[in-house]
């Protein structure tokens, strides 16, 4: 293998990896941005998210890895598999907001955050105590299709991890750029209290935030079991961290940073492998992180918030 | 033992709430007149579970058999189980490890004790239990550091043996599997990997060692992190580095994910690990055709499918309605060997106190399941096998039955 082509390879490994980090960085970074609250229940929404995934796939007849589709029979499979996992993922993102985190809306303090961690506990173990410990072997019907590039490789699960986290995360900047309610969480970021007074209905955009962010989280959750073949109870703990670093190191807050920091933090997880040593890629990307912190602190593309209340 | 209620008086003052707990539940299970308590220690909750249960089953199986024809010598065997494995840790836990052998030793009523099943958990517990004083077997944890003299000071402070073995260690486990790979398989190059944990580390170093030996070039090594998910970064690494062969030293929270990995990166490559990579997972959650291939070793003898065994694996399929594997076997052994033990205590009219008991086990003879055992001053096995499987799909049987790991043979010891 030439160098040039393990470059390339590690450079398709760290976007595969940059991608799914980005869609859960964006849930972190839209429930930041309008209530300015670390939402660790995020980290197993994903994980529940892979699981309503797996089972959706099982539903429709698909076990391991022997059943495989092709054309338009994959991409209903595919589409419906997607649909409700976001659907899923989203309502449990509303439910968690609902019942845990509303009553304590006025509260100054930490105790959201703490309850968020606490929550969080409650998906793992609620998995953990129904499915199980073990390993489990993810339905998929992706054919084995790949293309050679020197001796790197290129295969068709990939090509769909970045086309279908390019296609949401593109779908949400319009959506927060471009419409109304969009408008409204922008609003609602700058100054809840003036958004409030202009006529903007607080509580349905943080409920619409929740939905947005767990439905990110879900479709992150299907595409890891995809391209993983797998998924576990404890799969939420690793990626939840990396993609709250990838949304600190972009911009807390920042819809495109959490995509920039994602990737980045791929990027840095498969180079680093190659060039350092597996066992070193915390060590890499937390430096990383507090460098990018001390010398910029709002991160990479985030700026300083303006006066908020 | 008579007078264990005064005893209980004394110590419940010095116990914690929760190891006074444990002291009133023995009690309260406690049924005939005698009884003694033997602590089952395992990595229920996690990873490890599926095996773990297979491995309680075998030592329940021998005790059941004991108290069914009336005990020892009028003893009955109490079984007091604990669980190292965590939600949190999501396989076993040392700090839960620890507390169950605190838990066990301030439970006067425990005499000896089965377990652990991990070998970072048995590192653990050895020095709180041999300030203890009290007697662990376990079926399953390989790591040598925990029995090596050189390690004393650090793994048993008061200094007799408290760690017993019915599995052979690390130490020869890496080792012979070094061996079979520059002679059997002919391998020159390897690149070598681990899990982090206690057993994976000693693993992976032992077996290196003994590669470097035998004249096979070690291309790298590297550290996976268990609860990552991706390790796509090192195995692209290996692929540009085209060893003839890997070696894993670790469990399966990675080896599952690395397995799957390893065979879209580098399908064709030659993959063996331990008894780390031997579990019901590699055949569920990696599966077919992912899992081909793929070499693990026990460190015990392979005899669940011999023939005189015939009985004894119907008899555990009865009751447990799961298939024994040889940690199962080696299990009930370890439980063999503490009732002989106590028969040899009692039979001179003796209390079986924790010291007897410990002497009785050190210095046993007897024949088990997998052949006669005895310990050497360490605690370690006199006599000591490690069998080679190599998972390959057999089509007659169910794809997550244990027998698709084929026994190829015993690996060579030089």
């Amino acid at each position: 293998m030439s160098f040039s082509d393990l470059l390339l390879q590690q450079t398709i490994n760290g976007l595969s990896l940059g991608a799914m980090y980005a869609l859960l960085a964006l849930g972190f970074t839209l429930v930041y941005g309008i209530l300015e609250l670390i939402n660790f229940a995020h980290f197993n929404v994903f994980m529940v998210g892979s699981f309503i995934g797996m089972w959706t796939l099982q539903l429709m007849g698909i076990n391991g890895q022997s059943i495989v589709m092709t054309g338009l029979p994959l991409i209903g499979t595919m589409l419906i598999a997607l649909i409700v996992t976001m659907v899923l993922s989203g309502a449990l993102g509303v439910l968690i907001e609902r019942v845990s985190l509303r009553p304590l809306r006025d509260v100054k303090g930490p105790a959201a955050m703490i309850t968020t961690i606490g929550v969080s506990y409650v998906l793992f173990n609620i998995i953990l105590l129904t499915v199980g410990a073990d390993s489990k072997n993810y339905p998929n019907p992706l054919p084995p299709v790949q293309w050679d590039i020197g001796d790197a490789v290129l295969r068709l699960r990939e090509v769909l991890i970045w086309v279908i986290a390019v296609l949401l995360m593109l779908g949400l900047h319009f959506f927060v750029q471009r419409s109304k309610m969009g408008k409204a969480m922008r609003a609602t970021a700058q100054d809840p209290e003036a958004a409030r007074m202009m006529g903007v209905e607080v509580d349905r955009v943080i409920v619409i935030a929740f939905f947005l962010g767990s439905a990110l989280a879900g479709a992150g959750g299907l595409i890891f079991g995809l391209y993983y073949n797998f998924t576990s109870f404890i799969i939420g703990f690793t990626a939840g961290l990396r993609a709250f670093t990838a949304a600190v190191l972009g911009g807390i807050g920042n819809v495109p940073g959490a995509m920039l920091g994602g990737v980045i933090i791929g990027l840095i997880e498969a180079m680093g492998g190659q060039f350092i040593a597996t066992a070193w890629t915390d060590v890499i990307i937390f430096s990383i992180l507090v460098l990018v912190l001390v010398f910029r602190p709002a991160g990479l593309l985030g700026r300083v918030a303006p006066n908020k209340s | 033992m008579k007078s264990r209620l005064i005893t209980r008086r004394h110590t419940i003052s010095l116990a914690s709430g929760v190891a006074a707990t444990a002291l009133f539940g023995a009690h309260t299970a406690r049924s005939a007149d005698k009884s003694v308590t033997v602590g089952i220690n395992l990595s229920l909750t996690g990873a490890d579970a599926e095996s773990a249960k297979r491995i309680e089953d075998g030592a329940i199986m021998a005790f059941d058999e004991a108290n069914a024809t009336g005990g020892i010598n009028g003893y009955k065997i109490v079984v007091t189980p604990y669980d190292d494995g965590s939600a949190t840790a999501g396989q076993y836990d040392p700090a839960q490890a620890a507390t169950n052998a605190r838990k066990m030793v301030s439970n006067k009523a425990t005499v000896a004790a089965i377990g652990p099943q991990m070998s970072g958990a048995g590192k653990a517990m050895a020095p709180i239990l041999s300030e203890g004083n009290l007697a662990i077997i376990t079926p399953s944890s390989t790591n040598p550091d925990i029995t090596d003299p050189k390690f004393a000071a650090q793994y048993r402070p008061e200094g007799k043996a408290i760690y017993f073995r019915t599995v052979a260690t690390d130490a020869f486990q890496g080792p012979y599997m070094a061996n079979y790979y520059a002679d059997v398989l002919h391998v020159k190059t390897v690149y070598i990997l681990d899990d982090s944990g206690a057993y994976g580390v000693g693993l992976a170093d032992a077996f290196q060692g003994q590669a470097e030996k035998k004249g096979i070039k070690i291309l790298g090594r590297d550290r996976l992190d268990p609860k990552a998910a991706d390790y796509t970064a090192v195995l692209t690494k290996i692929k540009s580095l085209n060893p003839d062969a890997i070696y894993y030293g670790g469990v399966l929270q990675a080896g599952v994910k690395l397995a799957k990995q390893a065979y879209d990166i580098v399908p064709k490559m030659i993959k063996g690990g331990g008894d780390g990579v031997q579990g019901p997972e590699m055949l569920t959650a990696v599966g077919y055709p992912a899992n081909e291939g793929w070499y693990a070793t026990v460190a015990s003898p392979h005899v669940t499918e011999d023939a005189k065994m015939a009985d004894w694996v119907k008899t555990y399929k009865a009751k447990f309605n799961v298939d024994p594997d040889d940690y199962a076997v080696t299990a009930y052994d370890a439980a063999t060997v503490i009732l002989a033990a106590l028969k040899q205590v009692t039979s001179n009219g003796k209390e079986p106190t924790r010291d007897a008991v410990r002497d009785a086990i050190q210095a046993v003879k007897v024949n088990t399941l997998q052949g006669p055992v005895s310990f050497d001053a360490n605690g370690d096995l006199q006599d000591k096998t490690i069998s080679v499987f190599q998972i390959k799909q057999d089509k007659s049987i169910p794809a997550d039955d244990m027998r698709q790991y084929h026994y190829i043979g015993i690996a060579p010891s030089a």
